[in-house]
């Protein structure tokens, strides 16, 4: 009776193998065929859903559940409670996601997910189901980088842009223009904090994460340094790049910025920022709410938004990386014609107006920025937002994350001054050079 | 299991005694019939502990295995094993990301073990000697062990936080100027080794506590009419009697140590750097962010097949020590 290591070993080993052969392999076409068509029969759809910032009070998803249930009467949608940062939400839903799971049937997901998620299988191909003129509504970039070899994996939701977060009291007080250039701010930011009014010049985020992979991107497209070249092998080089990174090292060298940035998210800088502790902050546009807010910052009311600076000499100014978060189809979602209904809709005009209402985001939808009701939200980053310079990330690859980490990673250690620019720069070619090859872990 | 209601012991034995039977009681026949249906009985009862132990830890971890060696692809649908290959390993092995996780967890788990078994041991000889205030001083000391590892996690990060941390703020007050705990390398390790002793040394000193409970107190007697003094006593006597214990001590610290994943997710997110990315936290990445399915369990194997080594290791150069320690 007695089971011997290698009986269950082995019975273990076949059990495994049994599994896997057999439940995989529905083909594109049926599971597009039951896309193309809203059911008319009842479906309860499960929405995977991150907090969504509001400006008001209610919760901006379930507005827009209740305007989507008021025209598909028969379809019910549920909340799912995603997590709050890019990569456990990731690691959360691709969990169930590879497991075949029918739930969610509709994600919100980052910007940087199309590729790696449409080249494994986990999000719907959507390109067949939309009108030909679907993304003339929509940025350039957030087309760009919802695309992966020609077909679409995500639905624009919202978008996120960076922008130059400064103390207007502190300006004036010592006769200082909005700086234009990033040497203007050092000098700026180093004068403010002399005559002992801001502990810190510039806050930004500088993390082992995402979040400063997107700070890289924007200094160097800056200096006008590429990351991948025409043909999607790397680039990174040259004075640019340098440029880039030894301006990122000048900030904490000097001070300006504390050397703790390399520890930094989002929420670090933005607390120190609306703490008082701060001069300028490079943050996302949801930051304005926050920094407004009588409740949460002690700067509201002295507090302005300006597109990013940029680099001496001419070169493009208020850079932003291309951020934001798309609704994805689950491809094994029992209820596929719903899910795309949904997606559908929070993209369409109806779903993107209450956001621009309600919500302390940017619309994807760019017509509705240019209406009345934009202007009289009184939100800067919603008017400020047309006249950025959004760039993508290098996400056209299924191994973004390696990409992103060789990039992170690096400019980690010329932050903290355990590395030059023209090191890091030499270590991270070498890095994007292997994830691309599909070798990076 | 068997389809018969008949009561087991009032029916004669049909079955006849094997040759590997063991002798019967008095009583014979009747005796060894139950002998046979209670093991039968106790298959029939512990099939559901078996059944589950199968389902969420033999199988999980054969999977483990074999996905490990799988050529995996993600379908619509589910996914599809392509072919079995040895190259995950061969990534994995060669990889720089690999040999410096390999590096921060052995360093992480040697500095953090042994510094819970001093400072653990030593709590533990305190806590022996205190009376009646044993019990509240041992409830307080807990404290730290009984808190998520989670939450302890999040508790230091906001001490070390660098704008706002109690730390940070203490530090700057002794050396004048702003340290940076968890954005250089050797700080940030520091750091995660100060939590990690701070939580888990009251687990190693009520495990040595038990253990110093257990030594009888003739062989102090003992030592003490042959003259020995405090220290003498401590190491001749003390230390060789809490050996076992403080190998399974060892042991589970061991095991701890190197699966440690929620100190730098939290802390550090596997920085500065990759300096303290640990290999929890790379298979994670690997598996769970980069999706590279069999390379993330092939990393997960390695672990596996490292710590369990390094048990057994232990274990080999514990027994060799204790049994050259009761011959001397």
């Amino acid at each position: 009776m007695a089971l011997s290591r290698r009986t269950l070993l082995a019975s273990g080993l076949a059990a495994g193998a049994g599994l896997t052969s057999g439940c995989a392999g529905k083909p594109l076409d049926t599971l597009l065929t039951q896309a193309a068509q809203v059911p008319r029969t009842p479906a309860t759809l499960t929405w995977w859903v991150s907090e969504i910032p509001s400006r008001n009070g209610p919760v901006v998803a379930d507005l827009i559940i209740r305007a989507f249930e008021r025209r598909h009467p028969h379809i019910h949608v549920r909340k799912s409670n995603a997590l709050s940062t890019t990569d456990s939400n990731r690691a959360a839903v691709t969990t169930q996601l590879a497991g075949a799971s029918p739930t969610p049937d509709v994600y919100l997901g980052d910007t940087t997910w199309p590729a790696q998620f449409g080249a494994n299988s986990l999000a719907l191909p959507l390109q067949k189901l939309l009108p030909e003129d679907f993304w003339t509504g929509y940025p350039a970039a957030l087309r760009r980088v919802s695309e992966y070899r020609g077909a679409v994996y995500a639905l624009p939701f919202f978008t996120d842009s960076a922008f130059l977060y400064y103390r207007k009291d502190l300006l004036a007080k010592h006769g200082r223009p909005v700086p234009r250039t990033w040497e203007e701010l050092l000098r700026t930011a180093r004068t403010i904090q002399r005559a002992g009014d801001a502990p810190y010049g510039f806050l930004w985020q500088g993390s082992v994460s995402e979040s400063l992979t997107c700070n890289v991107a924007e200094f160097l497209a800056d200096a006008e340094a590429p990351v991948l070249d025409g043909e999607g092998r790397v680039a990174l080089n040259g004075p640019g790049a340098e440029r880039a990174f030894a301006m990122m090292r000048e900030f904490t060298e000097t001070g300006v910025t504390p050397s703790t940035v390399a520890t930094y998210v989002e929420a670090d800088s933005q607390d120190a920022f609306t703490g008082g502790r701060g001069v300028f902050l490079r943050n996302w546009s949801y930051a304005w709410g926050n920094a407004a807010d009588r409740a949460v910052s002690k700067v509201a009311g002295r507090v302005g938004v300006a597109p990013r600076p940029g680099f001496d000499g001419g070169g493009p100014r208020g850079v932003s990386c291309a951020g934001g978060w798309s609704n994805f189809v689950n491809p094994n979602s029992s209820h596929l014609g719903a899910a795309v209904a949904f997606a559908r809709f929070c993209a369409g005009e109806e779903a993107q107006m209450i956001l621009l209402k309600n919500a302390g985001v940017i619309p994807a939808l760019e017509d509705v920025l240019t209406r009345p009701e934009a202007r009289a939200v009184g939100d800067p980053t919603l008017t400020g937002v047309r006249e950025l310079h959004l760039v993508a990330r290098p996400v056209q690859t299924p191994y973004y994350p390696q990409v992103s980490k060789a990039l992170y990673t690096r400019a980690n250690a010329v932050i903290g001054g355990r590395a030059t620019p023209v090191q890091a720069l030499r270590a991270a070619r070498a890095d994007i050079r292997t994830a691309l090859e599909g070798k990076a872990l | 299991m068997t389809s018969s209601a008949t009561p087991v012991s009032r029916r004669p034995a049909p079955e006849q005694a094997g040759p590997r039977t063991a002798p019967a009681p008095r009583g014979g026949g009747p005796a060894r019939v139950s002998r046979r249906r209670r093991a039968r009985t106790g298959w029939f009862f512990a099939s559901p502990a078996l059944l589950t132990i199968t389902a969420v830890t033999v199988f999980p971890v054969l999977f483990s295995l074999l996905l490990s060696f799988a050529d995996v692809r993600l379908e619509y649908g589910g996914f599809r094993i392509l072919s079995l290959t040895g190259d995950h390993y061969a990534a994995v092995l060669s990889s720089p990301e690999w040999r410096q996780a390999l590096f921060f967890t052995f360093g992480f788990t040697a500095v953090t073990v042994l510094l819970e078994l001093v400072l653990g041991t030593a709590a533990a000889l305190v806590l022996e000697r205190l009376g009646a205030a044993r019990g509240w001083v041992l409830a307080v000391l807990l404290l730290p062990w009984a808190l998520i590892n989670v939450v302890a996690a999040q508790l230091w990060g906001y001490l070390y936080n660098g704008t706002y941390g109690g730390l940070t703020w203490l530090f700057q007050q002794i050396l004048g100027h702003q340290p940076d705990i968890l954005g250089q390398p050797a700080s940030a390790m520091g750091a995660m080794v100060v939590v990690d002793v701070w939580k888990t040394t009251p687990f190693v000193a009520i495990v040595v506590l038990a253990g110093l409970m257990l030594i009888p107190g003739d062989v102090y007697e003992a030592a003490e009419i042959d003259g020995a003094g405090t220290w003498t006593t401590f190491w001749k006597v003390t230390l060789p009697q809490l050996r076992p214990i403080m190998a399974i001590a060892v042991l589970f610290r061991i095991l701890q140590a190197f699966g440690i994943f929620d100190l730098p997710f939290v802390l550090t997110q596997g920085g500065p750097g990759t300096a303290t990315e640990s290999l929890a936290i790379l298979g994670y990445k690997t598996l769970f962010q980069n999706l590279a399915i069999g390379r993330g369990a092939a990393v997960a194997t390695t672990t596996a097949v490292i710590v369990i080594s390094c048990c057994l290791l232990f274990l080999r150069v514990f027994k060799t020590q204790a049994d050259e320690g009761g011959r001397a």
